[in-house]
């Protein structure tokens, strides 16, 4: 946030959080360990080893993506937003015993460089039955590589917003790849289609998620706010919004969140300057609007990041008329000072 | 020598030219660039090696920029 960068910003929440993930993928790689010794003792330590990281992986994989339209469907889900990165990271160190050990057992034993192995033992790129599976999977590796190593907020400054985040949209190529690997591996390695069955599924699940948030998102947007006056909007009653909270409004296709807090109304821009995350949707924390997604803050009263923070947020005026809220969309410019509306206790009834 | 061959010594040449980037950066240009780095620790530093050495390029082209603003403070009101 423009203070001195941290290897981790750990707190309390987030140790909680790191704790669980990494408690689960022990939990799960030992129980695909000792399942497999039991059901399949023929199987070798390195076939298990890349099995159980493997479908790991995909289920966490599965889990980071449902994060974005799970939260905008229900707020319940920010908790999960809140740290989703470190979700990312972990995925990305599994998968790469996965993908380290196919190398290691299926291409490092011949007098070939094991990557030239990984692309030429295969060229059957013709053929579904053969396809070269491996070359997705290797694809999708350096995608979640790159986006890995690119995940500290450094790299969003110095490689500009823009381009970190068209490189972390990757991921969606990155995903499309893995269900391409792993449905054209199963063909050539199982005859049990329960691996394809579950990748359809999430899949699918993962879709209609999107889908969903999506027709949501553009419905909240069309909404006509009908009564106007001295270009001030109607936008809603004094009670719909909740305390510490905000109502987000789309007017003239700017999105602005107005917040009620300490017996105010304060309007501001709903799009945090980190990464475009919605301000609207977050919380007011210590006095500050904290944006749900890493945390930025920014108050009320004039948009402004706290000191030593620099960030800024256009500001807009709001005013009430009995319990009506009427909203302003001429924005003031980034970090401006606005008195915002007082609540008095006739409006609160 | 076959394609692949020579894709992978392109690629090895590019990232070995990114680890000698890197340590020079690290001690010299990487507080240049960005000021949230000054007062951070040792863990961010080693944290961001591998992103260094892979955008290396990008970094480079940064820092040559922030050295001609520091010479040429005239430029900053630009
Ligand atoms: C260098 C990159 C990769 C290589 C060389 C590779 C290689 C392989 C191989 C050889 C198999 C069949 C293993 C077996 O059944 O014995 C496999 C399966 C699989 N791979 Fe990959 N893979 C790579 C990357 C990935 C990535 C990035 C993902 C997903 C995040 C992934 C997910 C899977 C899954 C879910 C299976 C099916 C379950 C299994 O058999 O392990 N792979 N991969
Ligand atoms: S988008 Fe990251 S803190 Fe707001």
């Amino acid at each position: 946030m423009g203070a001195s960068y941290l290897a981790v910003g750990w707190n309390r929440q987030k140790k909680i959080y790191d704790w669980l993930i990494f408690a689960f993928c022990v939990l799960y790689l030992a129980t695909f360990v000792v399942l497999t010794a039991i059901f399949n003792p023929d199987y070798t330590f390195e076939t298990v080893l890349i099995r159980a990281t493997s479908t790991l992986a995909v289920i966490i994989l599965h889990v980071t993506l449902s994060i974005g339209p799970l939260t905008r469907i229900n707020k319940k889900f920010l908790p999960l937003l809140y740290n989703r990165r470190h979700l990312g990271v972990s995925m990305f160190c599994i998968i790469l015993v996965h993908g380290s050990f196919s190398i290691l057992q299926f291409h490092s034993l011949g007098n070939v460089n094991p990557f030239v192995s990984l692309f030429t033992s295969n060229t059957h790129f013709g053929s579904l039955a053969d396809f070269p599976f491996q070359a997705l999977g290797f694809f999708a590796l350096i995608i979640f590589f790159l986006m890995a190593i690119t995940s500290h907020d450094f790299w969003l400054h110095n490689l500009s917003p823009k381009v970190w985040k068209t490189l972390h949209m990757f991921v969606y190529l990155a995903y499309f790849l893995v269900v391409m690997h792993v449905m054209l591996g199963v063909i050539q390695y199982e005859t049990n289609p329960v691996f394809i069955i579950i990748m359809l599924i999430g899949a699918f699940t993962l879709i209609a998620l999107h889908l969903i948030a999506g027709t949501r998102e553009v419905n909240k947007d069309d909404v006509i706010y009908k009564l106007k006056q001295d270009g001030y909007v109607l936008v809603c009653d004094v009670k719909d919004i909740e305390e510490d909270r905000a109502k987000m409004f789309c007017l003239d296709t700017e999105r602005i969140a107005v917040y009620k807090t300490g017996g105010k109304l304060f309007a501001v821009n709903n799009v945090c300057k980190h990464q475009n995350g919605p301000l609207g949707e977050g919380k007011v924390i210590d006095g500050c609007i904290t944006c749900p997604w890493h945390g930025y803050q920014y108050l009320p009263q004039n948009g402004q990041s706290p000191p030593p923070f620099k960030e800024k947020v256009s500001t807009y005026d709001v005013k009430l008329e009995g319990t009506h809220v009427w909203l302003n969309p001429k924005a003031y410019a980034e970090g401006t000072e606005r008195p915002g509306a007082v609540i008095s206790v006739v409006n609160a009834e | 020598m076959s394609t692949m061959t020579v894709i992978l010594a392109a690629i090895s040449l590019y990232l070995v030219a990114g680890i000698i980037f890197t340590i020079i950066f690290q001690l010299k240009g990487l507080s240049k660039i960005d000021e949230g780095v000054n007062g951070s620790g040792w863990g961010f530093r080693i944290i961001i090696i591998p992103g260094c050495i892979v955008f290396w390029t990008g970094l480079l082209r940064k820092w040559i920029k922030a050295n001609k603003e520091i010479i040429d403070p005239a430029k900053e009101h630009a």
